[in-house]
């Protein structure tokens, strides 16, 4: 009964978001450059892109069309790596010169006690590091021999900083599941407070990849462990807002899934194309910084994210969680839905 | 009624305060924590002219930074009520000998910025 009245009020919240549509959260795609060459990379992102980096200048003309950002407002700073960039601390700052907060996603390779300190120094106050497993683990999936004990350093550093909001993500595939006890250990002691669980969507390299994909009996066993560690003390455990989970919403998150893309999160990615997380299908794009004010686009576009309607077709048609799951998280579109996490959960026992 | 207050109350009705504070998938957490811009200029107090290289750091934090050819700083650190803000000369003779000094900011009463004078070892 409580749980019918929390979903209900839950439906009405997202109404009443989605109305609001207040830009919350900007994903600046500042590179597509890329020290790493991992199996599971969703942007497809080389070592060598054909892609410049966004000139700062060009994103700040972007960011100066917002008069008057939420209190909250972040730009997350991602990639490729976003430190590969020689200008990120100047990026930093003159976000924080325009009363904005900003965060950024890395691998970890080039954060060292320099970076952190330099970093900071701009105005950093969050990050997310990638860790997919422990060493054999991490390095297959990274594609690199070095990237557990550089990702490790990394890690320790951030976490050390009482400023930073730091997490830790974990994309859980086929070789890592079996360790995700170790793994939540090892962050425990590294003195992690923070930790998000992702399954790997056959996007980019993942799609030619089997092999990163969960069975669904896996997938069950993962929300179950989500669920377990959610009960004990000692690091805060999330499944990540990738897909609705069904019976186990209230027991693997802090809130109920709610993907906000285009609702409350943007993108401005590396041509420029104005999109909201980076890793949904480009051609969701609502126009382009290049020709468009992005503020404009923002307050006037993005109907297909603020009236999900389009996406009741097939196996959501007569879905009996429609309501809830309001076609997954879009970042599983791409022509056609290519994940449903609830049925994952549904059908093998 | 403002949609703020919809949005407030309705979030409320659902008994997760977490409604309010998301991270987009791949992004990262918000950041909701407080910080303050400390900034300024290191001169000699004989010669008035800026210095180079001196490392100005705050108390109980591992952040620093080393003043540019102007002497200037300028950096983002853990906001309290006072920030006890120190001048250390750490390149030995290189860009002139001066001796250390501290200064208790108040970030209630102050702006972040110093200007700070040394004076020579």
């Amino acid at each position: 009964m409580l749980t019918a009245i929390k979903k209900l009020a839950f439906r009405k919240f997202k109404e009443s978001e989605t109305k609001l549509h207040e830009l919350n959260y900007l994903f600046w795609e500042c590179t597509t450059r890329c020290n790493q060459n991992c199996l599971h990379c969703g942007s497809d992102c080389l070592k060598d892109s054909t892609a410049n980096d966004m000139p700062l200048e060009d994103f700040l003309s972007a960011l100066d069309t917002i008069k008057k950002p939420p209190k909250n407002f972040i730009v997350v700073l991602t990639g490729g790596e976003p430190l590969l960039r020689p200008d990120i601390e100047l990026c930093g700052r003159e976000i924080r010169k325009r009363g904005m907060r900003w965060s950024l996603v890395t691998n970890g390779l080039l954060y060292d006690k320099e970076k952190h300190n330099s970093l900071l120094n701009s105005g950093l106050g969050a990050l997310t590091i990638s860790l997919d497993g422990m060493e054999d683990s991490h390095n297959w999936l990274r594609n690199s021999k070095n990237s557990f004990k550089k990702v490790d350093n990394a890690i320790g550093i951030a976490a050390s900083s009482a400023r930073l909001n730091f997490d830790v993500v974990t994309c859980v595939n086929k070789r890592n599941i079996a360790e995700l006890p170790q793994i939540r250990n090892f962050l425990i002691q590294k003195g992690v407070k923070a930790w998000r669980l992702f399954t790997i969507v056959p996007i980019g390299r993942a799609k030619d990849n089997p092999d990163l994909l969960l069975t669904k009996k896996q997938f069950k066993e993962l929300m179950d462990f989500i669920s377990e560690c959610r009960k004990e003390s000692g690091i805060s455990v999330q499944f990540s807002c990738e897909g609705y989970v069904g019976e186990y919403e209230a027991k693997v998150r802090d809130s109920f899934f709610f993907c906000r893309v285009g609702i409350n999160i943007g993108s401005i990615l590396i041509d420029g194309s104005i999109s909201a997380c980076p890793n949904i299908d480009r051609s969701f794009a609502q126009g382009n910084i290049y020709k468009d004010n992005f503020y404009d686009i923002w307050e006037n576009k993005y109907e297909l994210f603020r009236n999900r309607s389009w996406t009741k077709t097939g196996k959501c048609a007569n879905c009996a969680d429609y309501k809830d799951c309001q076609g997954n998280g879009l970042h599983n579109w791409h022509g056609e839905i290519l994940v449903f996490h609830n049925e994952l959960l549904k059908v093998e026992s | 009624m403002n949609r703020k207050w919809i949005k407030t109350i309705i979030g409320g009705l659902s008994f997760a305060t977490a409604v309010f504070v998301f991270q987009a998938c791949y992004g990262t957490p918000q950041d909701f924590g407080d910080d303050y811009l400390i900034e300024g200029q290191v001169k000699s107090k004989t010669t008035d002219l800026p210095i180079k290289g001196i490392k100005v750091s705050v108390a109980d934090n591992l952040q620093y930074q080393m003043t540019d050819t102007e002497g200037r700083f300028s950096f983002y650190t853990d906001m309290k009520d006072n920030i006890k803000v120190m001048f250390q000369d750490i390149d030995s003779t290189l860009n002139g000998q001066y001796l250390a000094k501290d200064t208790v900011l108040s970030t209630i009463q102050q702006t972040g910025f110093l200007d700070i004078k040394l004076d020579d070892k």
